[in-house]
């Protein structure tokens, strides 16, 4: 009895381990990053039948592992639920947050959490059957709305109807999958949800061309990556990941171009990717940091087109999520 | 004088034996039970052609991929191709034999444990028993004898269920043990205790005692450390299912006659050897039915694992049915799929608990 | 202990004394329980304080800003944290009262379709049991939720209808709702004075029967007053109640009562789960009668409705009703898989979106921890005084 407490005491110790402020120098001595990712969430996070990750928030993780250990694939995926992302980020259970989280300003200032750039631009939209020929949301007085549970979304749509003095009933879920359910079987009328995914439950509808998105984005929804607040160190790295990989597809470098443009490109490409400047080294990483982002993970524009864009099933357009001179908002501060 | 002649035996009467009086017997005894069986009939005839048309005859079976789904039926081509997410989890292709050594210790203890002398029962099975979950755990994790390490967000699926439930009551025992001991207890104090303890777990739904484990657990460690999410769940399964044995355990302590105790006590054994080499052997022989029921519930329970997002195997379920390769509505498949691995190992425990009970009953009841 | 007697003596060390010893494990075993708590205590508030969380129930005050899908009580956005969780809490009770309500008539259903004659229903009754048993219940609720309501019909036109007053689809049950008008008091009124009368004939009754052994029918007349009374009430006041018929409106019906599917749902499953396990008490206590009861109650010429009612039924119960109890309980308990399909109970309501909204995890799980706690005490207080009534009491 009293070996197996000592077993037990033993085991808790063999996977228990102490945080130290610097995640850098921690990150580098295990050799992986590990990352808080969701649970399954098509286009940002999703695992496939072999088990391996993939999805825009993943990318970022990925991108980090890849700019600080050399490594894309060096990362230790935890998938969180919505409720214990936060906890989880503040114990020092993961290294960085990448989990569809909306950027806020209480967030931001009340948590201890630091939120490091936007990776997409979201707002919460609506999605109906076709059949029910609604054109727009104020149209929606008396129906039913499939909603995921706990989410920011929840209080939007209360914002919303209230607003426009309408009622609805609200019909919330677990998770976003169910939702889709939901409407498909007709428990709802409508489907709320962040615009991205829309889409991604569009596609999943026995018919995707049955169910139309209205053209009404009634909330902001920001999301980036978050980290500690405390570690400037690990926030600038993670910041600067982020903004690589936009300049990346600003300045025209892509995962198949990276190498030649580091040698024979012009001196804003050269600077990004290590061969010229000291961009790297201000990090506390190597020279080549955004070279290994660019080469193993892709440039914004390789990232998105793949895990939600028009090489993905999702197909999303770009929209807000293009670059500033392409009619979109994506600005990354100067590389230099 | 007339000679009597022997007539040939006259078979039984179509009334008493042979299948239609089987039939009238067991089916058609009044016009109450045979509208019943007629009604009964109805309906499974009306069910059945359709469910298992969908089930096996015109089910789609190979493919790798959901184009290869074409048929009306199921498309079992899904559970197919996450068969290996269902069972292993994310565990690394090339380690699953880790896995599969562990489960066959597993298997193999058990069979120890029936075929083995009685006399030697105690002294190797219940060891080895204590220490399967520990060699487990430190075979898949890696991390201490050196083989390649797999942390534990790649741990998932129906190994999962099984680990977690095995580990949980492993420990659960002692603790339950102990706990139980502790309600029988004269210090008022340990009684107390014990009694806030196993109410406190067997009174709050388990949901609740997992939303502790994965939000609140963090909360209460040193500031700076961090505990590794399964083992805060493995806890909080410990406690529960500890409150649980305790309940089990004092029904047996209960069987026990008193006679055995003032035996013991007359022999001059003081109150651990008294416990130990008396009364729990017999607590825990009574119990014995009780104690794989208990577990059945504990396992069932680790789906509940889904809501806070481990990896056990409904939640794979899940996540392999919201992967944009695979959208299209397979959770029939999947849910049927995870309940019948589940059934097949509920029932089957519960096979195994019926006949020790049956094999207990010696008494003269009946 | 019997070796009390023999060890209080002064030549024996200070640590054989059984009686200083159990203080001294008692005192330990504070100690140690004391440090734990304390290093808990600490270690959760520098924590909390490291991450700027606040503590204490003034958020239950705040105003939750989201609406929630079935409420017992007025509710909207507008209400206050405190609000969701009475709101939460009622639909809990609401489920479970069900689910105990349809658990227990499946359980004694299908427990004596045990003893059934006719072999097909026997084992079907098995089957039934074998197979509800031993499927993990989140599977079930999601099964009855995803497979089975979704399938009912999605357009309100196309609800199965009965007599176009109830109606059944994808959105719920919608069927009528009884409206009071003047006079409907009376009615109320009564209900209540026929349960008065009824509980004063039993006692009546069973006082003669004690005295003469005349037997009263009391189980007739009583269904008679409780149907009659109100019945003569209702025609002398002049049907004082109109129905508000649920109207097809531009998304779903409106008016009347509405039951929604996650309700259906949950308590569909849980009713079946623990049904087929109070089955399983049913089936054992009734095995636990022994079979000579039955037999001297037939020599006595008992008819076997009587012998069922009179002598088998009363002695199973002393082995049925504990268990029931803790079927009950875990009933309750497992009322909390709402969060699983949405159902809004206190967990999905509660420790779900206020927890979310607020990250008040501490106040929170605990305040909800401490009402299915409570919750479990009351059914076992009641259970345990049915229990006490079932037993043998000694003349």
């Amino acid at each position: 009895m009293h070996k197996s407490i000592l077993f037990g005491l033993a085991t808790v110790a063999l996977f228990s381990a102490p945080v130290q402020a610097d995640t850098l120098e921690d990150v580098k001595k295990a050799g992986m990053l590990k990352c808080g990712v969701s649970t399954g969430l098509a286009g940002f996070s999703q695992k496939d039948e072999k088990g391996s990750w993939s999805g825009l928030d993943v990318d970022v993780c990925r991108g980090v592992a890849a700019a600080v250990l050399g490594d894309a694939s060096k990362v230790t995926y935890k998938p969180l639920t919505a409720k214990e992302r936060f906890t989880a980020l503040q114990s020092g259970e993961i290294d960085i947050l990448s989990r569809n989280t909306t950027w806020t300003h209480t967030r931001d200032t009340s948590l201890g959490l630091n939120f490091a750039g936007t990776i997409y631009y979201d707002g919460t939209g609506f999605m109906v059957s076709k059949k029910l020929g609604v054109k727009s949301a104020l149209e929606l007085d008396g129906a039913a709305a499939c909603i995921q549970a706990g989410t920011s979304t929840e209080l939007a749509i209360a914002d919303y109807f209230r607003e426009n003095n309408m009622k609805y009933k609200v019909v919330t879920f677990d998770t976003s999958d169910q939702t889709r359910t939901g409407l498909e079987s007709g428990r709802c009328d409508f489907l709320v949800s962040d615009q991205s995914q829309l889409y991604a439950l569009r596609i999943g509808l026995k018919d995707p061309a049955g169910a139309i998105v209205l053209p009404e984005v009634i909330s902001k929804e920001p999301l980036g990556p978050v980290v500690r607040q405390g570690d400037d160190k690990w926030f600038n790295i993670t910041k600067w990941v982020v903004n690589a990989s936009i300049e990346g597809e600003f300045q025209g470098v892509t995962s198949e171009n990276a190498d030649e443009l580091a040698k024979s490109g012009k001196p804003g490409q050269k600077r990004l990717l290590g061969t010229e400047g000291d961009l790297g080294e201000k990090l506390g990483l190597s020279k080549d940091w955004a070279l290994n982002v660019i080469k193993q993970v892709g440039n914004y524009s390789e990232s998105f087109e793949r895990n939600v864009g028009q090489d993905s099933p999702l197909k999303i357009k770009r929209g807000l999520n293009a670059q500033w001179n392409n009619g979109g908002i994506l600005y990354s501060p100067a590389m230099r | 004088m007339q000679e009597f002649k022997v007539l040939p035996d006259l078979p039984a009467p179509v009334k008493t034996v042979g299948p239609v009086a089987w039939l009238k017997n067991n089916l058609f005894s009044s016009w109450l039970n045979g509208l019943a069986t007629i009604v009964v009939v109805a309906i499974l005839a009306k069910l059945l052609p359709g469910l298992l048309d969908w089930l096996f005859f015109s089910a789609n079976w190979t493919g790798t991929s959901q184009d290869a789904c074409t048929k009306e039926g199921a498309c079992w081509v899904f559970i197919n191709s996450w068969s290996k997410q269902f069972f292993y989890g994310s565990y690394p292709d090339g380690q699953l034999w880790r896995i599969n050594l562990v489960l066959a210790m597993l298997v193999g203890i058990i069979t120890l444990s029936i075929f083995i002398s009685k006399e030697y029962r105690n002294k190797i099975v219940v060891p080895l028993f204590l220490l399967l979950p520990f060699i487990g755990l430190i075979i898949l994790d890696g991390s201490l004898i050196g083989l390649q390490v797999v942390s534990t967000d790649l741990w998932g699926g129906f190994t999962l269920n099984v680990l977690l439930a095995a580990a949980s009551i492993i420990v659960a025992f002692p603790l339950g043990a102990l706990w139980a001991l502790g309600r029988r207890s004269e210090m008022p104090l340990a009684r107390s205790i014990s009694i806030i303890l196993i109410e406190f777990f067997r009174g709050v739904p388990v949901l609740a005692l997992f939303f502790m484990g994965s939000v609140m657990l963090p909360l209460f460690f040193p500031e700076g450390t961090t505990v590794d999410k399964l083992v805060r769940v493995w806890i909080v399964l410990v406690l529960f299912m500890s409150g649980y044995m305790a309940e089990v355990f004092r029904g047996g302590f209960q069987a026990i006659p008193k006679g055995q105790y003032e035996a013991a006590d007359a022999i001059g054994l003081g109150y651990w050897q008294k416990n130990a080499l008396i009364i729990f052997p017999q607590v825990i022989k009574v119990s014995m039915p009780n104690i794989l029921a208990t577990f059945v519930m504990l396992f069932k329970n680790t789906t509940f694992l889904l809501i806070i997002g481990i990896f056990e195997m409904l939640s794979t379920a899940q996540t392999a049915l919201t992967n944009s390769n695979w959208l299209g509505g397979h959770s029939t498949e999947a849910y049927l799929f995870v309940g019948l691995v589940f059934w097949v190992c509920c029932y089957s425990m519960s096979l195994i608990a019926t006949s020790i009970e049956r094999k207990l009953n010696t008494d003269h009841r009946n | 202990m019997t070796e009390d007697q023999r060890a209080v003596s002064s030549k024996h060390a200070f640590y054989n004394n059984p009686k200083n010893r159990a203080l001294i494990y008692q005192l330990l075993l504070l100690i140690g329980i004391g440090y734990f708590f304390y290093t808990i205590v600490s270690n959760t508030m520098a924590n909390m304080e490291a991450r700027g969380i606040k503590s204490g129930f003034g958020f239950l005050q705040a105003t939750s800003g989201f609406d929630i899908l079935m409420s017992l009580i007025p509710f909207d956005a507008t209400y206050s944290y405190g609000r969701t969780f009475v709101v939460g809490l009622l639909n809990t009770i609401l489920v479970s009262i069900i689910g105990i309500i349809l658990a227990t008539i499946i359980g004694f259903l299908i427990g004596v379709a045990h003893f059934s004659p006719n072999w097909l229903i026997k084992k079907l009754a098995t089957a039934y049991v074998e197979t509800f048993r031993n499927i993990p219940l989140l599977l079930q609720v999601f099964f009855w939720y995803f497979a089975v309501l979704a399938a009912l019909p999605t357009a309100a036109r196309d609800s199965v209808s009965i007599g176009e007053a109830v109606f059944l689809n994808v959105k719920g049950l919608f069927i009528p709702k009884l409206i009071g008008e003047s006079g409907s008091s009376i009615v109320y009124l009564s209900i209540a004075v026929a349960l008065i009368a009824i509980l004063f004939l039993r006692r009546w009754a069973k006082k003669r029967q004690e005295l003469t052994g005349a037997q009263f029918p009391v189980l007739w007349t009583g269904l008679g007053i409780f149907f009659g009374l109100p019945l003569l009430a209702t025609l002398i006041t002049g049907i004082p109640f109109g129905l508000e018929y649920p109207i097809m409106g531009r998304f779903s019906f409106d008016g009347g009562i509405t039951v929604i599917p996650e309700l259906m749902a949950l308590a569909l499953a849980l009713s079946i789960y623990t049904g087929a396990f109070i089955a399983e008490a049913v089936r054992a206590g009734i095995q636990a009668v022994p079979h000579g009861q039955t037999e001297a109650a037939r020599s006595l010429g008992m008819k076997e409705s009587k012998i069922m009612s009179l002598i088998v039924v009363p002695q199973a119960m002393r082995v049925i009703t504990p268990l029931l109890n803790s079927e009950y309980q875990s009933l309750v308990k497992n009322s909390t898989l709402a969060t699983a399909i949405g159902y809004p109970d206190l967990f999905t309501v509660f420790v779900g979106t206020t927890l979310n909204q607020t990250g008040q995890a501490i106040e929170i799980v605990f305040m909800t921890m401490a009402v299915y706690f409570v919750i479990n005490m009351i059914i076992s207080f009641v259970m345990n005084r049915f229990n006490k009534s079932t037993q043998i009491t000694a003349r």
